[in-house]
């Protein structure tokens, strides 16, 4: 069924977010957004396919990203980097940059405000490094220039005198005792965090067990690769306040983050947040902000832009932590897991970011959706001075669902069992404990999606189609289970505060606290909005964070948006609903509300069908009364494991998404080239608001993984990374990808939006496992590194 | 130095400095900014333009190269009064994510399908193995252009 | 134009040379762009000879018919450099005078015994490809000359025109190993013909003719590609990069001769025909 569209100046939902006049918008682009409309009269309800609404604006050009903010007058701001691992900075010289022409200002420590410390949540990272540079992408100066060629130049002529101190570059180094540290003041050598989960006997139970297999696991550095790098543009208004566009995952936190670091009240900040061009955790914590803020603190209240070239962006932008993962599972001869010990090790680099909650989440899913009466799982969050890691899709999940799925073939083989059948029989199902000790007591679906899979073709015919390799060629089968958290977890409050409001002219706007950043939330919650307002598409709009308007309420991340918003915006429109047909009751002079309902547009008397216009209705209402603002709060869970206790906030999750996936692979001996054949993905989503945006979410996930699992690894020497382009570090291509089946189960979560959760991150957590597994499936070859390269399969065939 | 173009059918006289960039004359210069810069190199394909119906890398064009072209923007593909089916089809299949990879693919696209009307799948991904996209996986952008093509087909 | 600008350095499609400007490999004030120098683009056929201008796109050379016809080999290579993109704006010439050794129409050349013509004010002078890269980056090309044309005699008889090559990532990467081939088979499948040349495995293309003359002869099999593989294996000489291991290279630029024998299995699809077709390997 093919739909139209009608989007006449689609840049006034653009302009509402622009404050000066002179930043530049194209108007002559206004003639081109003529589109022909059906779509416009249909209601975006639930469950259906509903095109996105941010879609017409891209596919013309029209949405304006960071990257488009052009203000007049502008200057270009630029970073001077260590370009060294770890130091101690003498002096920096900028006395030559300063007297080049073009040259507005050249910034160092000493211009820094405030507490000069950033950091999503450990406040460790410098503004601008003053004392010791610890990684080759610490800032030491900003530069301001006129123009880009300028900047280049100055940036050159910045003479930094840093002290080489010896460099930390892999954790076995980081845990020497007498190891050089990278945070002296940090008080427990380089370890960021250690901590660890036991249930029942912890690591003992291993020797009980009949079967045991233990493996030692390794994963690289991941590159978000985003195709917007990190920019923004700010500027200080005439009454002081710093404004701040830039490419973000959360808006209102960077107002927060801004403020410490550079001694703000946060009220002296506002940040707005167009549409990213992808982010998947690279832009949760301050990239640009900072800088910015700092820039146009000391700008005359001209705007400063800043924007990432793709190197830098390599050089300085967050990662994901590459891992090393000692495992120990073991199960009794009747296929029962019974125990698990692992040690997780974590490089979070040259700064602690998310480093430890990312070690924890991968702590409370290292056993995977499985009963495991037993476990011992230890973590450890180290520091060196390698580029910075974060947050990035998968969050330390991807790193253990490796390890963990692997370990499950290796004990199935073992055993002698079928590896989905040993799966089965051990899947988590409702009411069970997990790994980490907590009852799952919302919905959990892994066992149904282990069935899909049983019962999918694919399963069934596999050994058919791999019997038909053809020359050379060697085919392979791999599946694996997973499950990831949604929400922030017990101690941080994942929350959100919902404003929607029916404009004066009668419109539905909803100001969305959390940016879009690709995932479809903006588009979900239109369509909720739809449902609950049973409004038009054409009556609605959602506007992108902008902190002046919007209400804080959480980052674009961890599988909470559309789920938490939407819980929150669900009130806000069940409120409205009530205040329009309070009112319209007393317009048609209606003794009770019951009869009332709302239509596109208006409010209709069911029996007389009279009816009056939302316009005419709105017009009425006073600004307040027009707004409804309600928020809501996720819940966590009620256990914690006595372990548990030391943990930071974050830990552990009560709602949790699942999946299967399975995997045809074909192996070239010749080459040792993978080739991916067939890809299956089963998800337990809950109940699917769109499918459309749910496939997207998964397609693209497992796309990332397959990266994750083929081609994509960061090469570092000595803390420098050596394929810093896109020319050195491959993503996936649309030749790379197959096409994907995607399948859903559909429980009910019945603390989500109409029984939805979150599902942005799993599909990321099962390419590598499933087709390391189909590789040992195809040729024998035992998997236990990322990427899996033709050069490393070649190497394995011929052992 | 002089140069003279076509622009999104608009011809163009101006004075420029013949190694500016073309992706920085788009943008800066004249204000459009639906193409992107994601690399800088060639290598992603966001900042895609048409040159003479030809998709090129507008990020290693130099302006002195516009000379006599007709070029081809994102905002100028549409007809103004109805969208190209390629922009159609990638709204209603989905293949719309982040959306920055979304105007150098459809470009290419754009030109592809119109001197291959009926490709395979294969040949659709191969038509954009030069447009990097980190969203979508590709596989709904695959969708819309076989129904694009099906559609300029029929037109 | 050399003239005024003595120093001055050129390009054609800027591929290559504008991501070196901009990351500082190169220092150039004055550049020439010869993308528009008509008499350097084209592709013309004059009996047995193939002349391809050298300011020619790659995707121009790739799509006529004449390079389809009579040297697929060199389609078949140019379809899997770079994407679509790419090869509406990068020249046949240009790939020559990076002369950086995975440069992909550089074994298909070799194998075709390309010969080059470079003028200069001096006049035309011609140099077989093979004398005319020294090294990686390195050519014969002196200062204020250019590549103007590259001519290739359209090999006679030979049915098997093979490329394969190995990279990360299938479209916008650069090879670590790959292997141009022409066989001539008679029709009991005795080679009466072959030319191989290797890319990526050596600081430039490299053939043996002790390869080939193992090879001429006998019967193309798995067991006479396997001798030729022994043959070959002191021959290359990779490197260590942050792409593969020279080790890796090293087995699998012997492996792609192992590929040859699809030409062969009946049961692989293909037939030998007497007519010359791309013979792409399955799944490259």
């Amino acid at each position: 069924m093919v739909n139209k569209y009608l989007y006449i100046n689609i840049l006034e939902n653009n302009l509402k977010n622009v404050l000066r006049a002179d930043l530049r918008v194209n108007s002559k682009r206004a003639d081109v957004f003529c589109i022909i409309e059906t779509m416009k009269n249909q209601i975006p309800q639930i469950g259906s396919s509903f095109p996105r609404n941010d879609a017409a604006a891209k596919v013309i050009g029209a949405e304006k990203y960071a990257t488009d903010y052009y203000p007049g007058n502008l200057l270009w701001a630029g970073v001077k980097r260590a370009g060294m691992p770890h130091g101690r900075i003498k002096q920096i010289d900028i006395s030559d940059a300063r007297k080049i022409p073009g040259v507005y200002a050249v910034l160092t420590r000493k211009d820094v405000p405030g507490t000069n410390r950033q950091g999503p949540v450990h406040k460790d990272q410098p503004v601008l490094a003053g004392k010791k540079v610890r990684h080759c992408g610490d800032p030491i100066a900003l530069v301001l220039c006129e123009n880009r060629d300028t900047l280049e130049k100055a940036l050159s002529q910045i003479r930094a005198d840093i002290d080489p101190l010896p460099g930390v570059f892999d954790m076995d180094a980081a845990l020497q005792k007498n190891s050089p540290l990278i945070h002296e003041e940090h008080g427990n050598g380089n370890i960021l965090s250690n901590l660890v989960i036991e249930q029942g006997k912890g690591e003992k139970g291993i020797d009980e067990c009949d079967f045991t297999a233990q493996e030692f696991f390794q994963v690289p550095m991941q590159e978000h690769a985003f195709l917007e790098t990190e920019n923004g543009v700010a500027w200080q208004d005439p009454g002081g306040r710093i404004v701040i566009v830039a490419s973000t995952q959360a808006p209102h936190e960077d107002q927060d983050e801004v403020s410490y670091a550079l001694g703000m009240k946060p009220d002296q900040i506002r940040v707005i947040s167009p549409y990213p061009g992808g982010g998947f955790g690279g832009k949760e914590g301050a990239t640009v902000q900072c800088l910015l803020a700092l820039a146009a603190l000391h700008s005359q209240g001209r705007p400063v832009k800043m924007w990432w070239s793709r190197e830098e962006s390599f050089a300085a932008g967050y990662k994901r932590h590459p891992a090393r993962l000692h495992y120990w599972l073991g199960a009794m001869k009747d296929g029962t897991l019974h125990a698990l010990h692992c040690r997780l090790y974590y490089d979070t680099g040259a700064y602690a970011h998310f480093g430890e909650e990312v070690m924890t989440a991968g702590m409370e899913h290292a056993g995977g959706p499985y009963r495991i009466p037993n476990t011992f799982v230890q973590g450890w969050c180290i520091y060196t001075n390698n580029p910075i890691s974060g947050a990035m899709r998968g969050f330390g999940v991807t790193q253990a669902n490796f390890a963990m799925e692997r370990m499950m073939d290796i004990l199935a083989s073992k055993l002698g069992i079928d590896p989905l059948k040993f799966r089965l029989k051990n899947a988590l199902t409702r009411g069970d404990k997990n790994p980490a000790g907590i009852t799952l007591t919302h919905s959990t679906g892994i066992r149904d999606c282990f069935e899909q899979i049983r019962h999918h073709p694919l399963w069934i015919n596999r050994e058919k189609w791999k019997s038909r390799a053809g020359l050379f060629k060697q085919r392979g089968t791999g599946i694996a289970g997973m499950l990831h958290s949604a929400g922030y977890g017990k101690g941080l409050p994942d929350g959100a505060i919902a404003k929607a409001e029916i404009t004066k002219h009668g419109c539905i706007r909803i100001y969305s606290g959390i940016p879009d950043m690709g995932q479809g939330n903006a588009a979900t919650l239109l369509q909720i909005a739809g449902e609950e307002l049973c409004q038009e598409a054409s009556g609605m709009e959602l506007i992108q964070p902008d902190t002046d308007k919007t209400l804080p309420s959480g980052s674009s991340s961890a599988c909470r948006t559309t789920y938490t918003y939407g819980n929150a915006l669900i009130k806000s429109c069940r409120d409205l609903k009530k205040r329009l047909i309070h009112r319209a009751a007393l317009i048609m002079l209606a003794d009770s509300e019951d009869g009332l309902a709302l239509v596109p547009g208006k409010v209709r008397h069911l029996l007389t069908g009279e009816e009056v216009s939302l316009k005419v209705i709105a017009g009425m209402m006073q600004a307040a009364e027009r707004i409804s603002v309600c928020n809501y709060l996720m819940p966590v869970a009620k256990d914690m494991p006595d372990t548990g206790k030391d943990f930071p906030p974050g830990f552990p999750h009560i709602l949790f998404s699942y999946a299967a996936h399975l995997v045809y692979v074909e192996i070239d001996e010749l080459t040792g080239c993978i080739e991916i054949k067939k890809y299956l993905a089963v998800t337990d989503a809950g109940r699917i608001l769109n499918p459309q945006i749910y496939e997207q979410q998964i397609h693209g996930a497992v796309a990332q993984g397959i990266g994750y699992a083929l081609t994509e690894e960061l090469l570092l020497e000595k803390g420098q990374i050596l394929n810093p382009n896109f020319a050195d570090y491959y993503i996936p291509c649309a030749l790379d990808i197959p096409d994907m089946d995607s399948l859903s189960v559909e429980t009910t979560e019945h603390s989500g939006p109409y029984g939805m959760k979150g599902i942005g991150q799993i599909g990321i957590d099962g390419p590598l496992p499933a087709m390391a597994n189909a590789v040992k499936d195809a040729c024998g070859a035992e998997i236990s590194q990322a990427p899996i390269t033709g050069q490393y399969i070649l190497n394995k065939l011929q052992q | 130095m002089l140069i003279s173009f076509c622009l999104n059918g608009e011809l163009k006289k101006l004075n420029i400095s013949p190694d500016r960039r073309v992706t920085d004359l788009l943008r800066e210069d004249f204000g459009l900014t639906g193409t992107k810069e994601g690399c800088g190199t060639g290598e992603c394909g966001a900042c895609t333009i048409l040159a003479d119906g030809e998709p090129r890398l507008s990020c290693l064009m130099l302006a002195a190269q516009l000379e006599g072209k007709k070029i081809v923007t994102i905002e100028g593909l549409s007809d103004g009064q109805k969208l190209h089916p390629v922009q159609q089809a990638f709204i209603d299949y989905g293949a719309v994510q982040c959306g920055f990879c979304s105007p150098g693919m459809i470009l290419s696209a754009a030109a592809f399908l119109r001197q291959t009307p009926e490709p395979s799948r294969d040949q659709i991904r191969e038509s954009i193995s030069g447009n990097l996209c980190r969203c979508t996986g590709y596989q709904k952008i695959v969708d819309a252009l076989e129904a694009a093509a099906k559609i300029m087909q029929e037109e | 134009m050399w003239g005024s600008y003595p120093n001055a350095q050129v390009y054609a499609g800027g591929t290559d040379f504008l991501v070196q400007l901009r990351n500082r490999k190169r220092d150039a004030s004055v550049i020439i762009c010869m993308e528009r120098l008509e008499a350097f683009k084209g592709v013309q056929q004059q009996q047995n000879m193939i002349r391809i201008g050298a300011c020619t796109t790659l995707s121009h050379v790739l799509k006529e018919p004449v390079i389809r016809k009579h040297i697929p080999v060199l389609a078949t290579a140019i379809r899997r450099l770079g994407s679509p993109l790419i090869r509406n704006m990068a020249t046949i010439g240009g790939n020559i005078c990076t002369a950086s050794p995975a440069g992909d129409t550089l074994p298909p050349l070799y194998i075709l015994d390309a010969v080059l013509e470079i003028c200069s004010e001096q006049g035309i002078r011609h140099i077989a490809l093979k004398d005319f890269i020294h090294g990686p980056g390195q050519t014969a090309l002196m200062k204020n000359e250019i590549l103007s044309c590259i001519n290739v005699k359209i090999p006679q008889k030979y049915q098997i025109h093979h490329f394969e090559k190995v990279g990360k990532r299938k479209a916008m990467t650069c090879s670590v190993a790959s292997l141009a081939g022409l066989l001539k088979l008679d029709h009991k499948g005795v080679i009466k013909g072959v030319r191989l040349a290797w890319g990526a495995v050596g600081p430039r293309v490299l053939m043996s003719e002790k390869v080939e003359r193992s090879l001429k002869g006998m019967q193309l099999s798995a067991e006479s590609l396997e001798n030729a593989v022994q043959q070959g294996t002191e021959i290359f000489s990779p490197i260590d990069d942050i792409r593969a291991s020279a080790d890796y290279r090293r087995k699998i630029a012997g492996n792609l001769m192992r590929r040859l024998v699809r030409h062969v299995q009946p049961d692989a699809g293909y037939q030998i025909r007497p007519d010359t077709r791309i013979r792409q390997p399955e799944n490259i």
